[in-house]
């Protein structure tokens, strides 16, 4: 991970701050972590009055500061950039949550309690969100998580010079100090949500997220080096890195897509030692929708961005990837960034010499979602389909939220819907 | 000044900047134009300086606006300092040499004070202001004692041919009675300030003001940009003093030029400084000269002391004011960047004629209501030019809040 700011950085950084009345950053946070009150109570050196604001209003909001792409959000809104340029919120709210952690001030007390039984299915940040925010109302929140370790996409679908391991545990550590329990290792089969009713919960939150990758089907995309970023960043992340290693290193690599994943794989590549990494998307960079933060880095690991293409084929030699062929390609439409929107840019064709191919181009949910818990609704993308309140389902004591109601969104989006969630779930067992 | 020739006005005072003739020809040599070499005494006055001896005060991420010390007069031996000073008048004839001297009786004073003139000194300091000598009898509590003042100043008189200046503490009501006490026992000009007694830190782990002295503090001399605004107004107090007219030598948070020409246009002839050293080095005194010659040369004067006194025609006592003339903030909304603080400091502690519009995030004035006391636009970012301004309304009335509903 990049060092964190020191004390001084970061105080003269919350000095540039304008302190604005009604701060607009503060309505730019989908989770609600109000920067303009803690980068306030940094200016006037109320440091722990500020770390007590981001942990009672995002419980990851460590995590947060580290991921978001706050240029997209909160930074967007700062009234500073039209002076100079936005206050670094993303920075200080990391700071802020680490100097808690440094000098031992945790504004969260343990007040979970018995008032109820609920279960969570899932670890990522909508699951820890929900059951951080029960357990603060006295409810004895429990999460079942499917993998080894605890964090879902935080723990394995980005890679660790961007969110290390030891980084996101200390913050779930903060989460477990409030009484949550965390069942690792555990699969939820079949009917689990009504099983788990009938076992006594009171109520049941899915946030399962998407863990299903999505491929697009082009000639030689069954080859053996084509893989997902998904497959790919939790090998990385996750003990087969030897092997993944041998695929990429002194490999040249066509990474498919433009998003922060993208990155992400591409960044990985470079860091496993790959020669060239090329990242293909079909939007202009303009539009990239990766954040600013990850194109940096992406630049300054010398990762080939060729933006406004598609890739074609993957070219086999001896069963084996030796390369791909692409085109360039325009929108029809404007602003309608989807795959069917694309017309190829005739005489753009190009072919790259590479022995991998990542594609990066998200992913949707297991299909499994629908035996877990029959008795809601879903969209055809087996999306849950949730209330307008986004959280809630046909089901009143099952609600849903994150990815796997959202489809691929931010972070502290499914911050939001955890919290949204546990807010829907107290009034609903009341 | 006093018939004395400078260089440039630009000096460093007696302090632990002028503690040694190497410390000070470093100081020639980037354009300093004189020293006020640190304060001589008597060797048999033992000087240990506590330790440590300063403690910093900053604002925010500013450092060192203010500057806390508990520093002592001279701690080297009397010989010592005058070889240096004999040294300094071989090597810079053209920087003049003004010998700071403290006495703690009437005799030492006399000794002090004809050992500098032998010594080449061009001008004598006589240190009526330290506030915080470890030694009994000396320092401020003399400037406060006007009779002890005049007597000293008169003992040194009657023993030296250099000029005289008596340096001035700002820890009294009105620094123009010390003044004259001093011009009666003969000094030719006066320095002022010396440092403002204060407090800066407290340590909140074990409730010791700093410096922290082995668990002790003290209150001490406060000195740097923080007190400019004190220095100003003693050195404009004894300038508009017809009955004083004696030339000044302005210090107190002297840093830039602009620090420079107000001490100046505010009655001082020279100008001395140290916390600007403290905190950036002699190469300051760089950016002073270019600045002042700058400054003159656009506004058309050819030497320093035409602009000497400038602004004392326009200082008034405040009784003075036109209070029919009333005026508002006015505000060029085009350039603001809706940060909305004006509102909440209008609302919060001024005339509370603003509304705010969330919507367009725009301050909405109601001129009526503006008291024209113009925190809005001490606190507005927008600069350059600032977005609000003072503007007269013809025939606008003084404001006066009604009862509250």
């Amino acid at each position: 991970m990049k060092p964190n700011l020191t004390l001084a950085q970061a105080f003269a950084e919350a000095q540039r701050c304008l302190l604005c009345y009604d701060a607009p950053c503060s309505k730019e946070c989908p989770a609600k972590t109000d920067p303009g009150t803690f980068i306030r109570k940094l200016h006037l050196r109320n440091i722990k009055g500020a770390i007590r604001t981001i942990k009672k209003n995002n419980i990851l909001g460590g995590v947060c500061g580290v991921v978001c792409p706050v240029e997209k959000t909160c930074q967007k809104a700062c009234s500073t950039t039209e002076i100079s340029r936005p206050i670094e919120i993303g920075k200080l709210q990391r700071f802020l949550i680490e100097y808690g952690w440094e000098t031992g001030f945790n504004p969260l007390k343990n007040t979970s309690g018995k008032k109820a039984e609920v279960a969570i299915i899932g670890s990522g940040p909508a699951g820890l969100s929900c059951a951080a925010e029960l357990a603060k109302a006295g409810i004895n929140a429990t999460i079942f998580e499917k993998k080894e370790k605890p964090g879902g996409v935080l723990r394995y679908g980005i890679p660790e010079f961007r969110l290390s391991a030891k980084f996101l545990a200390r913050e779930i550590e903060d989460i477990k100090m409030l009484g949550v329990k965390i069942k690792c290792n555990s699969k939820i089969g079949a009917n689990g949500v009504k099983n788990f009713r009938k076992k006594g919960f009171n109520a049941v939150f899915i946030a399962t997220g998407l863990w299903n990758p999505y491929k697009i089907k082009i000639p030689g995309s069954d080859l053996k080096n084509v893989i997902t970023s998904l497959e790919f960043l939790e090998s990385v992340r996750n003990g087969n890195r030897k092997k993944i290693t041998l695929m990429v290193k002194n490999k040249n690599i066509a990474i498919i897509g433009g998003g922060s994943v993208a990155m992400d794989a591409a960044n990985s590549c470079k860091e496993l030692g790959s020669r060239k990494v090329y990242c293909l998307c079909l939007e202009s960079l303009a539009e990239i929708p990766a954040s600013k933060d990850d194109l940096e880095t992406a630049r300054d690991n010398f990762v080939i961005i060729k933006p406004q293409c598609q890739v074609k084929e993957i070219v086999a030699s001896a069963g084996q990837v030796a390369g791909i062929k692409g085109t360039e390609t325009e929108w029809v439409k404007p602003n309608l960034f989807i795959p069917s929107n694309v017309r190829e840019a005739s005489g753009t064709e190009f072919n790259l010499k590479v022995q991998a191919v990542i594609m990066a181009i998200g992913s949707g949910p297991d299909p499994e979602i629908k035996n877990l818990c029959p008795g809601i609704k879903y969209k055809s993308n087996n999306l849950i389909k949730a209330k307008k309140d986004g959280v809630s389902t046909a089901d009143k004591n099952i609600f849903a939220g994150g990815d796997i109601v959202r489809g691929p969104s931010l972070v502290v989006k499914a911050v939001q819907d955890g919290k949204e969630a546990a807010k829907k779930i107290i009034k609903c067992l009341n | 000044m006093c018939g004395v020739k400078f260089p440039t006005p630009f000096l460093l005072s007696s302090s632990p900047v002028s503690n040694t003739a190497e410390m000070v020809a470093r100081a020639f040599e980037h354009g300093f134009g004189g020293v006020a070499y640190k304060t001589l005494v008597i060797d048999k006055t033992k000087i240990i300086h506590p330790s440590p001896r300063m403690a910093k005060y900053n604002y925010g991420s500013k450092k060192l606006v203010g500057l806390q010390n508990v520093e002592q007069t001279t701690d080297r031996p009397l010989k010592d300092n005058l070889l240096d000073i004999k040294y300094l008048k071989k090597r810079w004839p053209k920087h003049p040499v003004i010998t700071s001297i403290m006495g703690f009786s009437e005799n030492e004073w006399i000794e002090l004070a004809k050992m500098s003139e032998d010594a080449g000194s061009d001008m004598l300091e006589l240190n009526f202001s330290c506030p915080h000598m470890t030694v009994e009898g000396s320092g401020m509590k003399v400037g406060q004692t006007f009779d002890l003042v005049e007597k000293f100043t008169a003992a040194v008189r009657k023993v030296v041919k250099i000029p005289i200046l008596a340096k001035m503490t700002p820890n009294i009501t009105d620094i123009t009675e010390p003044a004259l006490f001093a011009k009666k026992g003969g000094a030719d000009g006066i320095t002022a300030i010396n440092t403002v007694r204060g407090l800066t830190e407290i340590g909140l782990d074990d409730y010791v003001p700093k410096p922290n002295v082995f668990g002790k503090g003290a209150i001490s001399g406060f000195s740097g940009p923080a007190v400019k605004p004190i220095g100003l107004r003693f050195i404009a107090e004894m300038a508009q003093c017809k009955e004083l007219n004696l030339p000044l030598a302005g210090c107190g948070g002297i840093e830039s030029w602009i620090d420079a020409v107000e001490y100046l246009l505010c009655g001082a002839s020279i100008l001395q400084m140290t916390t600007g050293v403290i905190h950036y080095g002699h190469r300051i005194v760089e950016d002073m000269c270019e600045g002042l010659s700058d400054f003159m040369t656009e506004k058309g004067y050819e030497n320093v002391k035409d602009i000497v006194g400038k602004a004392l025609p326009n200082l008034h006592p405040t009784e003075a004011f036109d209070l029919k003339r009333q005026g508002i903030a006015e505000y060029n909304l085009d350039r603001c960047i809706g940060c909305g603080q004006c509102y909440i400091v209008c609302r919060d502690a001024g005339g509370q004629c603003l509304e705010w519009d969330g919507e367009k995030r725009r301050p909405v004035q109601d001129k009526e209501k503006c008291v024209s006391c113009m925190i809005c636009s001490f606190i507005c970012p927008v600069c350059d030019p600032p977005m609000i301004t003072y503007k007269e309304v013809k025939n606008k009335k003084p404001v006066i809040p009604s009862v509250s509903k």
